[in-house]
C-alpha cells in the first residue's frame, strides 16, 4: 500500500478547485475525486484490504479529505454560480436584441386588404375606376342634379385640361358605380351584369380645409350589391357581418334615415363604439354609437342613368372611409398622419 | 337649424317626451339631432335638415308634424282668426297696389302680398323675441320679427315694405339690370346682373328676390303703412344669385331647396294676423296673388310586395296607411296590394314609390329591420389582377426592409419645376399654392418624405404605389412604383428592382445608358452618370439611379439618394404567374475563373456578352466576384474576375472540354488587343 501524502492532496485539490473557471469543469474535477473512480473514493474503497489498525488511520485521513474536498467544492460552487469569476467563452445573454430590417406596410394598406378579403369571402369583385372623372359620372349620373343644392354636400376640386368636358377629382368612390353598370370599366372580365356584388376601394378627394377628423384626401371603399330580390334587411346581413369579422367583436348595428340622392331609401350605419362598447367614450363623443357607412337602396333613377331597368332590378349600395376605419381599429386621433409619410407613424405597423 | 322645444311642444297638447328622449326620437325616425342644449327654461335642438326635406322641414311646424306621425300624436295648427273678421270692405289690396310680374312663371311660381295701414312699428313682445334668439335670430322690430317668425314656424319667407316708401303703387318682379345697383338692409351695396331676380318699384330694386330686402323700402320707426310679401321664387335662380353675390340668407336656403307655392297664402295670413296681433293696424280687404300654374298633387301608387321586396320586412298594409296618412298624405284607394296616394303639395322631395317607401320604413323603424342573408346565386368573383400585384409587390418590398408611404395625389410648384409644364394638370381651385398640380410623378413628394424623416432615421427605404397624372387630349392617369433610399448603391437598387420582377415572372430586363432626351423632365431629376433606363424586351418600363445633387439640395436632402420608378401598369402587363419547376442536375458542374484587364469604360456586360457567345450550351452561368481598378493595376484600366459555370445535362464534362472552353473563352476575350486575360 503506497503512502499518501495527506497535505499533497489538498493543494492538489485546491489548485484544482481553483482552476476550474465554470460550473461544467467543477463537475469534472468532483468526478476526478469523489466520482466512482475519483480519487478519494479509491482510497476508501482500498480500505478493506487493509490490516485493522491501518485501516483506522486511512479512513480518518479518507473522511478528512473527502471533507476537505466537499468543503473546497462548494465554496467554488457557490463563488463560480454568483458569477465571481465566468469563462471567457460564455456570451453576454443581456446583449440588445439586434434589430431585423423588415420593412412595414401602410396602415391604409393594411385595412383595405382585410375589407376586400371579407367581401371577396362573401363573393364580392374588387373593381377600381379612374380618379379624373366628368360631371356625369361623379354627378348626373347619380342623381345629382346640375344646380341643385344636394351638390353642395360634395366640395369639389376641378381640374384644367385640354378635354372637351369638365373634369374634376372624383369626390367619391360612387362614379365606378355607374361605370360598372353601364359596362365602361376597360380591360375588366366581363361577368353577368346584372345580378353583381362589388367594391370600389380608391382615393376620392373634397376640396375643404383639414383638421384631426377631416382630410381634403381620403381612401373610402364603396360597395353595391344588384338582384332581383336584394333588400334592406340583406344589407344589414352583410354589412353587419363585414363589420364583425373586421373588428373581430361582436358589435351592434343601427340604421337611421339619412339623405344621399343615389340611394331611396337611403340609412346611415351605425354600430356600437368598439372602444366603450356602448357606455360612452371619447371615441364616439359620449355617444355609445359610431358612424361607420352611408348606405342606402339604389335609386330607380341610377338604374336608369346606366341603363338598367329599376322594375326589374334593385340593389343596396354603402360607403365607408377607409381611412375612418383604422382610425377606429388603432386609435388614431389624427386623420392627417396616413399622408404624413412619418416613418415613426408607418413603421409601428406591420 | 335650432329648433325650440317649446314651440315644438305648442303644436300638442299631450306632453311630449323629454327633449334628449324626444331628440333620439327624431334621430332613429327623421334626422340627425347634433345637440340639445337648455336656454333658460327652454330647450335648442339643433336638427341637421338634410337638402330633401330643406322644403319642408325648415320650419317649426314641418318638424312638429314628424313628431306627431313618430309618435302618433294628434297636432293643432296655429289659429288665424282676425283676418276672418275685416270688416270693411270698401277698399281692397287691389285699388292700393298693381302688381306684375315681368318674369316668366317657372321664375316667380307665385307672389302673394297683403297690405295693412296704421301699424305701430316698435319692439316685440318678449315671446316673440325669446322664439326668434332660441333659433338664432336677431330680433329687429315687431314687423320685420313677425315676418322671421312666421318663416321660423312655417318655412315660407316673407318680407315687408314700407309702403309710402315706394315711389307709386306698382310692384314688379324682374330680372336686374347687368350692373344694376342694390342696398341691402344691412347697408351692403351689391350690383346685379341680368340673372338676379328683383322686386321692384317703377324706379328702382327694393329687394334681391328670394335672399334679401333693399334700404330703400325699409321699415323703420315712422313707418306706418306696409306691404307684406309672401312669394315662391325659382330654386335654381335664388341659388345663382346667392352664389353670385356670395350672398346666403334664412330665405335663400329655404328657396333653393324649393318651397311649395300652396304655402305663400297661409303664411302671409299668419303674419298678417300676427302683425295686427302685436302691431297694432287694420288689415286691408283681399289680397295680391299672381299665381300662373297651381301646383296640384301628385298621385303614386304603393305596391305593398314592392316596399316588402326593398326593406325585407312584411309592413301591414293598414300599418303603411295609418303613417302616410300621419304624415298628411292621403290615401285615394286601396285595394289588397296597392295603396294610390295622394302626395301633399309641401312634400316636393316626394315623386317615386320609393319615396314613400321610405317614409313608410323610417316613421315604422328600420331598427324593426331584421338582418337577413340574401339568397344569391354563387358567382365566384373574379380576381382583380391590378389588386393581386400591387399587393404581390407591396410584400415584398415589404420584406426587403422598404416602408410604404401614401403621399398626396398634388404637389406644389416648386416641384412642378421639375417638369414639363404641359405636361401638368392644374386645380383650378387649389386648396393652396402647395396642391396646385396633380402630381406628374411620385418622386418629388417621396424625396419630400425622405428629408422630412432625415431627423429620426440614419437609413431611409420608401416605397409608394400610387396613381400620377399627366396632360393629354384626355388628362392621362396611371399607376406608377417609386422606390427610394438613401445613400448611394447602385446595384442594390437593380438588386431590389430584379427581386420584384423575378417574383412577377418577368425575364428580359436590361439597362441602358442614361439618354439625355430634352424635353423630358427624367433629366432634372436624375444625376445622367449614374442613372440608366430599364427596359424589357424593348419597352422601357422606368429609371433607375441616384438623384441629381441639385435636387437632392433644393429639398435639403443630406447625403446621397438612390431611387427606381418604375410605370407599375406595364409591369402589370408583362407579369407572369405560372411557372414551371427545372429538373435538378444530374451530373456536377465544373468551375471555371477567368480574370480580365480591360480598358476602364468596358462595361461588364460586354464582357459576359463575349464569354457567352463562345461557352456553348454546357455554359450555365457566369457570376462577377471581384471589380479592381486600384494599384497595381496599369492606369485607365480595370480587372474583372468571374467564376464561369459549366455543366451538361447528359453527361460528366471531361477535363478536355472543360480546358477547350477555357480556352475559346479566353480567345474570345483577347480578340480585343486591349484586353488581358490575366493568367
Amino acid at each position: 500500500m503506497p503512502e499518501i501524502d495527506q497535505n499533497l492532496i489538498k493543494e492538489e485539490i485546491k489548485s484544482a478547485l481553483e482552476g476550474a473557471l465554470n460550473l461544467d469543469s467543477l463537475q469534472q474535477i468532483s468526478r476526478q475525486y469523489i466520482g466512482e473512480q475519483g480519487k478519494i473514493t479509491l482510497i476508501f474503497k482500498n480500505l478493506k484490504n487493509l490490516p485493522a489498525e491501518e485501516r483506522a488511520v486511512r479512513g480518518k485521513m479518507a473522511n478528512d479529505l473527502k471533507k476537505f474536498f466537499e468543503e473546497g467544492f462548494q465554496a467554488r460552487w457557490g463563488a463560480l454560480k454568483g458569477g465571481v469569476q465566468i469563462s471567457k467563452n460564455r456570451i453576454d445573454v443581456s446583449i440588445p436584441a439586434k434589430k431585423v430590417e423588415l420593412g412595414h406596410l401602410h396602415p391604409l394598406t393594411l385595412v383595405k386588404r382585410k375589407a376586400e378579403d371579407i367581401f371577396q369571402s362573401m363573393g364580392f369583385q374588387v373593381v377600381e375606376g379612374p380618379e379624373i372623372e366628368n360631371e356625369w359620372f361623379n354627378f348626373d349620373a347619380l342623381n345629382i342634379p346640375k344646380d341643385h343644392p344636394a351638390r353642395d354636400a360634395w366640395d369639389t376640386f376641378w381640374l384644367k385640361t385640354n378635354s372637351k368636358e369638365k373634369k374634376l377629382l372624383r369626390t367619391h368612390t360612387s362614379p365606378v358605380q355607374a361605370r360598372f353598370m353601364e359596362n365602361k370599366l376597360p380591360g375588366l372580365p366581363k361577368i353577368p351584369n346584372p345580378p353583381f356584388r362589388i367594391i370600389v376601394p380608391g382615393n376620392v378627394f373634397r376640396h375643404e380645409a383639414t383638421d384631426t377628423r377631416h382630410e381634403y384626401q381620403i381612401t373610402q371603399m364603396e360597395g353595391l350589391m344588384v338582384d332581383k330580390e336584394v333588400s334592406a334587411a340583406n344589407f344589414k346581413a352583410i354589412v353587419g357581418e363585414f363589420f364583425r369579422r373586421f373588428f373581430r367583436k361582436d358589435v351592434e348595428f343601427r340604421l337611421k334615415p339619412d339623405f344621399f340622392p343615389f340611394t331611396e331609401p337611403s340609412f346611415d350605419l351605425g354600430m356600437t363604439c368598439v372602444i366603450c362598447h356602448g357606455k360612452g367614450c371619447v371615441l364616439c363623443k359620449q355617444a355609445g354609437w359610431l358612424e361607420v357607412a352611408g348606405a342606402g337602396m339604389v335609386h330607380p333613377n341610377v338604374f336608369s342613368a346606366s341603363g338598367l331597368d329599376p322594375k326589374e332590378w334593385q340593389g343596396w349600395a354603402f360607403g365607408f372611409g377607409i381611412d375612418r376605419l383604422a382610425m377606429m381599429k388603432y386609435g388614431i386621433d389624427d386623420v392627417r398622419l396616413f399622408r404624413s409619410g412619418d416613418l415613426r407613424f408607418i413603421n409601428q405597423f406591420k | 337649424m335650432k329648433f325650440s322645444f317649446n314651440w315644438l311642444q305648442s303644436f300638442f297638447k299631450t306632453k311630449l317626451p323629454k327633449p334628449n328622449i324626444l331628440a333620439d326620437v327624431l334621430t332613429m325616425h327623421f334626422a340627425e339631432v347634433e345637440s340639445v342644449e337648455r336656454k333658460g327654461n327652454d330647450f335648442i335642438l339643433d336638427i341637421d335638415i338634410r337638402p330633401n326635406r330643406a322644403g319642408d322641414c325648415l320650419s317649426h311646424i314641418g318638424v312638429a308634424r314628424e313628431v306627431g306621425a313618430i309618435l302618433g300624436l294628434k297636432r293643432n295648427h296655429p289659429e288665424i282668426a282676425l283676418i276672418k273678421d275685416i270688416k270693411d270692405r270698401k277698399v281692397k289690396v287691389k285699388d292700393l297696389l298693381s302688381l306684375d310680374v315681368k318674369v316668366k312663371d317657372c321664375y316667380c311660381r307665385r307672389y302673394t302680398a297683403r297690405i295693412m295701414t296704421g301699424v305701430e312699428v316698435g319692439s316685440s313682445p318678449e315671446w316673440v323675441k325669446d322664439r326668434l334668439e332660441s333659433c338664432g335670430l336677431r330680433p329687429i322690430n315687431n314687423i320685420v320679427d313677425a315676418a322671421n317668425y312666421v318663416m321660423l314656424e312655417t318655412g315660407q319667407p316673407l318680407h315687408a315694405f314700407d309702403a309710402a316708401k315706394l315711389s307709386d303703387h306698382k310692384i314688379s318682379v324682374r330680372f336686374s339690370g347687368d350692373g344694376e345697383k342694390i342696398k341691402t338692409l344691412d347697408n351692403q351695396e351689391f350690383s346685379l346682373n341680368h340673372n338676379v331676380l328683383v322686386i321692384a318699384d317703377s324706379e328702382t330694386a327694393l329687394a334681391i328676390a328670394g335672399i334679401k330686402g333693399g334700404k330703400k323700402a325699409e321699415i323703420d320707426e315712422n313707418t306706418k303703412d306696409i306691404i307684406i310679401e309672401s312669394a315662391n321664387f325659382d330654386s335654381r335662380a335664388v341659388r345663382f344669385a346667392s352664389r353670385f353675390l356670395n350672398l346666403r340668407t334664412d330665405a335663400s336656403v329655404r328657396f333653393e331647396h324649393g318651397v311649395d307655392p300652396n304655402l305663400t297664402e297661409s303664411a302671409l295670413n299668419r303674419a298678417t294676423d300676427l302683425i295686427q296681433d302685436i302691431a297694432g293696424g287694420k288689415i286691408i280687404f283681399g289680397i295680391a296673388d299672381h299665381y300662373p300654374q297651381k301646383i296640384g298633387e301628385k298621385k303614386i301608387n304603393l305596391d305593398m310586395d314592392k316596399l316588402q321586396r326593398l326593406l325585407g320586412i312584411r309592413i301591414a298594409q293598414e300599418k303603411a296607411k295609418k303613417i302616410l296618412e300621419s304624415l298628411e298624405f292621403k290615401i285615394e284607394t286601396k285595394t289588397t296590394k296597392f295603396l294610390e296616394v295622394k302626395v301633399p303639395t309641401f312634400r316636393q322631395d316626394v315623386n317615386l314609390q320609393e319615396d314613400l317607401i321610405e317614409e313608410v320604413g323610417r316613421v315604422f323603424g328600420y331598427d324593426k329591420i331584421p338582418a337577413v342573408f340574401p339568397l344569391a346565386s354563387i358567382i365566384p368573383p373574379p380576381r382583380n389582377n391590378d389588386i393581386f400585384w400591387e399587393d404581390f409587390v407591396k410584400n415584398t418590398l415589404k420584406e426587403a426592409g422598404f416602408s410604404e408611404v401614401y403621399n398626396y395625389s398634388f404637389f406644389g410648384k416648386k416641384e412642378a419645376e421639375l417638369f414639363n409644364k404641359e405636361d401638368l394638370i392644374e386645380v383650378e381651385n387649389p386648396l393652396s399654392k402647395e396642391q396646385q398640380y396633380l402630381r406628374r410623378s411620385l418622386i418629388p413628394n417621396i424625396l419630400k418624405d425622405i428629408a422630412k424623416n432625415q431627423e429620426s432615421f440614419k437609413t431611409i427605404s420608401l416605397f409608394e404605389i400610387g396613381k400620377v397624372f399627366s396632360q393629354g387630349k384626355e388628362p392621362q392617369e396611371k399607376r406608377m412604383m417609386t422606390i427610394a433610399r438613401t445613400g448611394e448603391d447602385f446595384a442594390f437598387m437593380k438588386g431590389i428592382l430584379e427581386t420584384i420582377l423575378h417574383r412577377m415572372g418577368i425575364s428580359d430586363i436590361w439597362y441602358d445608358n442614361f439618354q439625355m432626351i430634352p424635353d423630358e423632365s427624367s433629366d432634372k431629376i436624375w444625376n445622367c452618370d449614374k442613372s440608366a433606363e430599364v427596359k424589357i424586351g424593348n419597352e422601357k418600363i422606368g429609371f433607375v439611379g441616384q438623384v441629381n445633387p441639385k435636387v437632392l439640395s433644393d429639398f435639403e436632402i443630406k447625403g446621397q439618394a438612390s431611387l427606381l420608378d418604375i410605370d407599375f401598369d406595364k409591369l402589370i402587363k408583362l407579369a407572369w404567374e405560372e411557372f414551371e419547376y427545372q429538373p435538378l442536375p444530374k451530373f456536377p458542374a465544373a468551375v471555371i475563373d477567368i480574370a480580365v484587364l480591360v480598358p476602364g469604360e468596358v462595361m461588364i456586360e460586354d464582357v459576359t456578352n463575349k464569354i457567352s457567345a463562345v461557352g456553348g450550351t454546357i455554359l450555365r452561368d457566369i457570376d462577377l466576384f471581384d471589380v479592381y481598378d486600384g494599384r497595381g493595376l496599369p492606369t485607365g484600366k480595370k480587372s474583372l474576375a468571374f467564376h464561369v459555370i459549366l455543366q451538361a445535362k447528359d453527361h460528366t464534362l471531361s477535363s478536355g472540354e472543360i480546358s477547350d472552353a477555357q480556352s475559346k473563352i479566353i480567345k474570345a476575350l483577347e480578340g480585343d488587343p486591349e484586353w488581358q486575360v490575366r493568367k
